[in-house]
């Protein structure tokens, strides 16, 4: 994985000449915004559910260890395979192993971020095994090559002539269709097949139930019963963190979900998968990737609370005019910008400043992660590790100085020399500039208002004089 | 009550008829507010930038130019959410104490502390749309967010209604972020200037002659895009519509 | 199986988890299970909630059997399975021999074990599918018998009530047929599963 700073500015600033694209992507996601806005407008015990649903968030990652061996010990009662990785590399290891044990080639897959997240695709396929994702917009993601822009609905960038021109590729469509129900159903005939055939089904899983050993799955398409139903062998990937204690508290999660991230009461399927198929077999690998890490970190092990319903990505009005791609990370928007940085903090070292920090995220949240504070915190954490611009961090250090010294600034405002003795001055002006690319500065004034108080207050503190408002 | 008065850095070198006009507008209301000649800046540009330690020395110098004051008043949003939340990078002496809890916004001030309602001085014949900076909404809470489906509520507009011949134009997306987010405004300079345009458009087109906001800062960017993209829109500080500006 | 390999990694993570946990255990007590809002398990209260996640309430007059209300609604069927002992349809359930049988069923005949009204979901398990899992989730159109004394109110109630949560292995709330808006937003009934999902009251 290479370590450059992902380019998040210059890849949002070539999104936004993409007109079309740029306009129906700010308008899908706002309109899913303000579908979540109705559906919490017909609950009045909204504000409640979320209060429930971060405490029992917090309380299940206090005491993870606990419930992650009370969820072991029921699953593997019911007959169901459980499985340890630490890393992405590990869960590789374990699926291939699966696979070669049972003889199997072809993967059906439904949905998952996380086997995105640990690159399961890219360590399968060369080594023979096929991955067909069955979801429709990871589907149409796949075939392009790129990761999921959104983690509710990864091909929401694309406009149907995109999928179009991407179908008549693979799936011999036409090439021009323009009816979504057309390409859908083209989807549809595609799947069926591999579907039928592959031997191997895969999903991920939105909760795991520590009192029953159950995983949970929430899916609209269908796809994910049929791939979880149809082979012999299912395996499920799931973050330690997904857990939460009981079954009577799964209410409180379903009933946020999706009305969270699309403004739909429920996922059209709500599956509860606690024992494998009569004559099949059922394993859950838990992967841990980096979040035992983070649930050590004082000031961001709550963003493991997030249940992933994206509502904090529909609300973003930088994530909503920048595009899922340019983040390049398996998540994007608010929670990718506080969550990939502990993957690895110089790669994706941009994205907590990708952000007005307008707070609407921390908001909208269904778990009430304080995500606009952790973007807040860290910029420290960056700055402190010097994972932020050079120019940037000696320009703070300037505008610091200067700042607290009075008379020195009143001079620099002036328009008097001040010495930049850190900074070269081209690395300055460049700076500066970019505030003029697309922006008038602000006009020029006659005096501030220091000399004008100076004047007309302090120098006029003899008589009593009224001014004029200045029109 | 003896008030200092903080006037950001770039109302003081880019508006500073907003100081003015919230000056003359404490003084008319029977206040006595001062305006300490040392002030400079809150810090917020460093500590948004990641470097806190270097607002340090500025946010003390804030400290040390406004302890003496009974409450410190800014026309300013997004300066009153950092001193208030985020003055934390030097030791939380008294005085950074005193400071961080009665340093106020100014609408918060009339609205919450002195509860002025009537301004009788002011009128102002515009349908205006009124900018609610994240700051205040979201840090101050001077206004309902929509996304916590709250009742309705804005200290903006309350005091806004005592002024004689205003009316308001409402917008698509009332709270929608208008991109300026301080040093975000360069580093992400085409999203954001995308982002000022779309919300001068979204006023625009729902009727409005004027932007009115608390912040200056969000309105100088929003100006500067409107200008550049030639949308036919002005900008006003509510300081000064409240203290009787006619335009 | 490679359990050397896991039980280290299972090790691993919770010495991990054990040792660096940020959040204290005392600090954050398990909350008690909470029901909120609105519980009416009325039947009105459940069609409305299915016509909105895109499902159909078959009507069906005083003494009308099941199958000729299915036989109005799908003129053109040709399968039609069944796993309910009140519709004798084409084929039974147990009957289908593979997948791809159960791939060219026009119309599949269930009984759920209840619905919720809420989401004006329904609740299948192997026990109403005779472990027929998927074949269910490949025919055309699903039609659904229920119960209007097996209503629950909502998700709470559901969960807390309904113990087949607890002893089904496989358990399906469907609330209306599948569905995608993952082309350009485009709201398409029918996705990938059941084309159409309808029910009947019995
Ligand atoms: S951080 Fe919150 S709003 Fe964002 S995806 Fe996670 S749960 Fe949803």
């Amino acid at each position: 994985m290479s370590n450059k700073p992902i380019p998040h500015a210059k890849s949002a600033a070539e999104w936004i000449e993409k007109e079309d694209h740029y306009t129906f992507h700010d308008e899908r996601l706002w309109d899913m915004r303000q579908k979540r806005d109705e559906q919490m407008h017909l609950l009045p015990e909204w504000q409640d559910l979320r209060e429930q649903a971060s405490r029992l968030k917090e309380h299940t990652l206090a005491h993870l260890p606990h419930y992650l061996e009370q969820f072991e010990e029921n699953a593997r009662r019911n007959g169901i395979h459980v499985h340890w990785a630490r890393d992405g590399a590990e869960h590789n290891r374990i699926v291939e192993s699966l696979l070669k044990k049972h003889n199997k080639t072809s993967i059906i897959k439904s949905k998952s971020m996380i086997t995105d997240e640990c690159e399961m695709r890219e360590y399968l396929e060369p080594r023979g095994y096929s991955v067909t994702e069955t979801d429709l917009g990871e589907r149409i993601q796949q075939l392009d090559g790129q990761m999921p822009s959104h983690v509710v609905v990864p091909a929401v960038q694309k406009l149907t002539g995109d999928v179009a021109q991407l179908f008549a590729k693979y799936y011999d469509t036409d090439p021009a269709s323009d009816d979504p129900h057309e390409l859908a159903e083209a989807q549809r005939i595609a799947a069926r097949p591999a579907l039928l055939t592959g031997d191997t089904g895969m999903t991920g899983g939105n909760f795991l139930v520590a009192e029953t050993g159950t995983f949970v799955v929430c899916t609209n398409e269908g796809n994910a019963d049929l791939s979880a139903n149809l082979p012999d062998l299912h395996i499920a990937t799931l973050g330690i963190e997904r857990l939460i204690p009981r079954m009577a508290d799964l209410g409180v999660f379903i009933r946020l979900l999706s009305r969270s991230a699309l403004g739909s009461p429920i996922t059209q399927y709500t599956t509860h998968f606690r024992k494998p198929k009569k004559g099949g077999e059922m394993h859950v690998i838990l992967v841990d990737n980096g979040r035992s890490d983070r649930l050590a970190m004082d000031d961001f092990w709550s963003s493991l609370k997030c249940i992933r319903c994206g509502a904090c990505m529909n609300t973003c009005p930088v994530y909503r005019r920048s595009g899922g791609q340019s983040y390049g990370a398996v998540y994007s928007g608010p929670i990718g910008a506080i969550i990939d940085p502990t993957f690895n903090a110089k790669k994706f070292s941009t994205l907590p400043f990708a952000s007005t920090m307008n707070g609407s995220c921390t908001n909208v949240c269904p778990v009430k992660i304080n995500i606009h504070d952790q973007l807040y915190k860290w910029r420290q954490v960056l700055a402190e590790r010097h994972e932020i611009p050079f120019v940037k961090r000696a320009l703070m250090k300037m505008a610091g100085r200067l700042l607290a010294q009075p008379a020195l600034y009143r001079l620099s405002i002036s328009g008097a020399e001040v010495a930049l003795k850190t900074v070269p001055r081209f690395a300055l002006y460049n700076y500066f500039n970019q505030w003029g690319k697309h922006r008038e500065l602000p006009h020029p004034v006659k005096e501030t208002f220091h000399s004008w108080y100076k004047k007309n207050r302090l120098n006029k503190e003899k008589g009593a004089e009224k001014e004029e408002t200045e029109a | 009550m003896k008030i200092g008065l903080f006037i950001p850095c770039y109302i003081d070198a880019f508006y500073p008829k907003t100081g003015i006009a919230t000056l003359e507008l404490l003084e008319k209301l029977g206040q006595n507010a001062e305006y300490p000649m040392d002030q400079t800046c809150c810090g917020q540009p460093m500590a948004n930038s990641g470097c806190s330690p270097d607002a340090k020395m500025t946010e003390e110098l804030f400290v040390r130019n406004f302890a003496k004051y009974d409450v410190i008043v800014a026309p300013s949003g997004s300066c009153v959410h950092h001193v208030r939340d985020h003055f934390d990078a030097m030791e939380q002496t008294a005085d950074v104490r005193h400071v961080r809890q009665n340093t106020y916004e100014l609408v918060e001030f009339l609205h919450d502390v002195l509860k002025v309602r009537d301004f009788p001085w002011a009128e102002f014949p515009h349908r205006v749309g009124l900018h609610n900076s994240c700051a205040t909404l979201r840090s101050l809470r001077t206004a309902s967010m929509s996304e916590l489906g709250e009742p309705f509520f804005s200290k903006p507009k309350t005091l806004l209604s005592a002024v004689k011949g205003i009316s308001f134009a409402t917008p698509k997306r009332p709270d929608e972020c208008c991109g300026f987010g301080g040093t975000y405004s360069v580093t992400e300079e085409a999203v954001s200037a995308k982002m000022g345009l779309d919300k001068v458009t979204d006023h625009h087109e729902a009727g409005a002659e004027y932007i009115v906001s608390a912040d200056t800062s969000c309105m100088m960017h929003q100006q500067g895009c409107a200008e550049r993209n030639g949308v036919p829109i002005r900008f006003i500080h509510i300081a000064e519509i409240l203290n009787g500006a006619k335009a | 199986m490679s359990d050397g390999m896991n039980m280290t990694a299972r090790d691993a993570i919770f010495a991990k988890l054990r040792e660096h946990k940020s959040p204290q255990e005392d600090a954050y007590p398990l909350p008690p299970v909470a029901v909120f809002g609105d519980c009416d398990a009325s039947p009105e209260r459940f069609a409305k909630n299915l016509a909105q996640m895109g499902g159909k309430l078959l009507p069906r007059k005083p003494g009308e059997s099941i199958a000729h209300v299915i036989d109005a609604a799908f003129p053109a069927r040709q399968n039609l399975c069944t796993a309910v002992p009140e519709v004798e349809g084409t084929l039974r359930i147990e009957d289908l021999e593979d997948h791809y049988q159960a791939n060219k069923v026009d119309v599949m005949v269930v009984r759920a074990a209840f619905g919720i009204a809420e989401v004006g979901g329904i609740f299948l398990s192997e026990v109403e599918l005779k472990e027929h899992l998927a074949d269910v989730h490949l025919a055309q159109h699903l039609v659904v018998l229920l119960s209007q004394a097996e209503l629950t109110g909502n998700m709470h109630t559901a969960y807390r009530d309904r113990s087949e949560f607890k002893t089904a292995g496989y358990g399906v709330v469907m609330s209306g047929p599948s569905a995608t808006a993952d082309i350009q937003g485009v709201l398409i009934r029918g996705a990938q599963g059941v084309r159409s999902l309808s029910v009947i009251w019995d």
